[in-house]
């Protein structure tokens, strides 16, 4: 075959390249500036390591990720299948609803969500994953939504259950598993999101990672930097990690 | 054997307002293969989905043996069932798709793989079982389908239109082995399809339905020669329909009187059915009645297409060694070879 650039992937990645890798590249470089001495060198990164909170918080904020996580995947795969099982004339409107969290303000919602809430919630920080839920809600919604329309679910669901499988099983063992990388992504966004989440946070009065490195930056400027240069790599690692981790089926097809 | 018999009694499933089975009564003996026949819409899916359980009917019960399955949620009913649409789980591989079934029962792994590959070489793919499912054929996919259905050993085999998506050559090498495997294993099996001659090929007895209900189930061959109504009779097979009169229980076809079947005594305008096979026709006879239109050839016999003085249009099917010298425009004598004649309402 002829080899002929493709101009929309070239586009695509040049702003991509603009927007996202150069400023990356930059907060990077600042991030290893050595002022005092000139030059570069980790002094920064050493120092982050170092800082007692620096592993409480961002253990923190990892477990509050994950239970976001759970949460989600708990709450979506099931409801999604049922959706899109059912045929339901309300489908419409629960997609539009989804959408919700990108129109409504961070602090409307925080402050709404705060007085929803039973009270035992309100002073637990377990609240915050289901706050991330729905901060995460259009874009895990929209993943998910996206990986049902592209199976045969209707036929894959009755030749599972006709087969034997309870609902639990049918949804575990078959639909989660055809659905693998919409679940994957759902698990990355939401997981990111809610790793980086700051404004809900913070009006909630809560200590997480975020919340933690704006704190560290008002003394610390570039030792700010180099901790954000890290939480955008280590969730990168242990993302890639779980990916390669989890047996690759789909891969075996492009064999 | 597992097997047991499949019993329906007044099954009725209304979607919004569409009768998709209006008092549904059906029964399915031990080791038997029924299938259901009948036009697009007739209800045919709806009733095999309601004995798969994938269906709620809104009356009627559901036994298999003597226990009543009407309430039992699908995965616990212990069909076999095979869809009309590829259906295997495209995350495992053919042997896990086909263990499948084992696996929801806790069966242990050994045993699963065993009894996976004793099914795939059933089957005719005794290699295949570590390949992934998108790598088989049409019709090998189906095949492992139907392994997945069998391999733990249903009370009831459920087949709807497994061969529709299929080539014809596949089908009918296919459809041939679907028996065999349901002879040997005995399985009790209720087969939906909409072409008869895959219903009559492989069937012990064939249900024909219509609007959401049984016309009639019998033998294929009881089915052909002996239609209880003219819906059976002209739905099976090819029918010839003739407009002539009924008088004293008898109706007159090329100036011959016939006894008519299933008939009232009142008189009027019929139409007698008669197939292809029992128009019999003679060349070069001085008195003639109908003018050959066409001849198809089709090897051993042919269609003769004749158009009779009254213009009536009738087909009739002829050894080709018999059939040799008639061609279009050739003038011959018609006649019907039955005893009894078959008429409906005009
Ligand atoms: N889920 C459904 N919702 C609404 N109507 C339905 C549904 N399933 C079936 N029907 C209707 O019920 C009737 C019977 O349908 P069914 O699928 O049983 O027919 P069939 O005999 O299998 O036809 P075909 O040969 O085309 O497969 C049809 O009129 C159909 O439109
Ligand atoms: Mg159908």
């Amino acid at each position: 075959m002829k080899r002929r650039i493709d101009i929309p992937l070239v586009a695509t990645l040049s702003v991509l390249g603009f927007f996202v890798f150069i400023p990356m590249l930059s907060a990077f470089e600042f991030s290893i500036r050595t002022p005092l001495k000139g030059g570069y060198g980790w002094d920064q990164y050493i120092w982050a390591v170092t800082e007692e909170d620096f592993m409480h918080y961002i253990l923190r904020s990892g477990w509050l990720a994950a239970v976001t996580v759970v949460i989600t995947l708990l709450i979506l795969v099931p409801t999604l299948t049922w959706l899109h099982l059912s045929q339901s004339k309300i489908r419409p409107l629960i997609d539009g609803l989804s959408l919700l969290p990108l129109v409504i303000p961070v602090v409307a919602f925080a402050v709404g969500a705060q007085i929803s809430f039973p009270e035992f919630m309100q002073n637990t920080v377990l609240e915050l994953p289901f706050l991330y839920f729905v901060l995460a809600l259009p874009y895990a919604y929209r993943s998910l939504d996206i990986g049902l329309s592209s199976i045969p679910l209707k036929t894959l669901t009755e030749a599972a259950r006709s087969t034997g499988a309870n609902w639990l099983k049918t949804i575990t063992a078959v639909i989660i598993p055809v659905i693998r990388g919409a679940v994957m992504a759902t698990v990355a966004l939401t997981f990111a999101l809610s790793l980086g989440e700051y404004t809900l946070t913070v009006l909630l009065h809560w200590d997480t990672f975020p919340t933690w490195v704006t704190y560290v930056a008002q003394e610390n400027l570039l030792g700010a930097i180099a901790i954000s240069m890290m939480s955008l790599i280590i969730p990168f690692l242990v993302l890639t990690g779980l990916t390669l981790l989890a047996p690759e089926r789909s891969a075996q097809r492009r064999k | 054997m597992s097997s047991k018999s499949l019993t329906l009694k007044n099954v009725t499933k209304k979607f919004g307002s569409v009768l998709a089975l209006d008092n549904f009564n059906l029964e399915v003996g031990v080791g038997e293969l029924v299938a259901l026949l009948g036009p697009s819409g007739c209800g045919k899916t709806t009733a095999l989905r309601v004995v798969a359980g994938l269906e709620n009917q809104d009356s009627g019960n559901l036994y298999v043996g003597d226990k009543d399955l009407s309430e039992t949620p699908a995965h616990k009913r212990n069909m076999g069932m095979v869809f009309q649409a590829y259906s295997l789980f495209p995350n495992l591989t053919v042997e896990e798709n086909v263990a499948f079934g084992l696996q929801m029962r806790k069966v242990s792994k050994h045993e699963r793989k065993k009894k996976a590959e004793s099914l795939l070489e059933l089957v005719g793919l005794p290699t295949q079982g570590q390949r992934f499912t998108y790598q088989l054929s049409g019709g090998q996919q189906q095949r492992v389908a139907l392994a997945r259905a069998l391999a733990f050993e249903p009370e009831i085999l459920l087949l709807d239109e497994p061969l529709s998506a299929l080539d014809a050559q596949v089908r009918v090498n296919l459809r041939e082995e679907i028996r065999r495997l349901q002879l040997s294993l005995g399985t009790t099996t209720l087969f939906v399809t909409h072409d008869q001659e895959e219903a009559m090929a492989i069937s012990d007895r064939v249900g024909v339905m219509s609007h959401g209900q049984l016309e009639q189930i019998d033998t294929p061959d009881t089915l052909y020669n002996k239609p209880a109504t003219s819906f059976v009779a002209s739905f099976v097979g090819t029918m010839n329909r003739i407009p002539t009169q009924l008088s004293d229980g008898q109706v007159q076809l090329f100036g011959k009187n016939f006894p008519a079947l299933k008939s009232s005594n009142e008189s009027g305008s019929v139409i007698a059915l008669i197939r292809p096979e029992s128009i019999g026709i003679t060349a070069g006879s001085q008195d003639h009645n109908a003018k050959v239109l066409t001849r198809l050839f089709m090897g051993a016999s042919s269609n003769i297409v004749c158009q009779a003085i009254d213009g009536t249009i009738i087909q009739s099917l002829m050894s080709s060694n018999e059939s040799g010298d008639l061609h279009p425009g050739s003038e011959v004598k018609l006649e019907v070879l039955n005893k009894e004649v078959l008429v409906t309402n005009a």
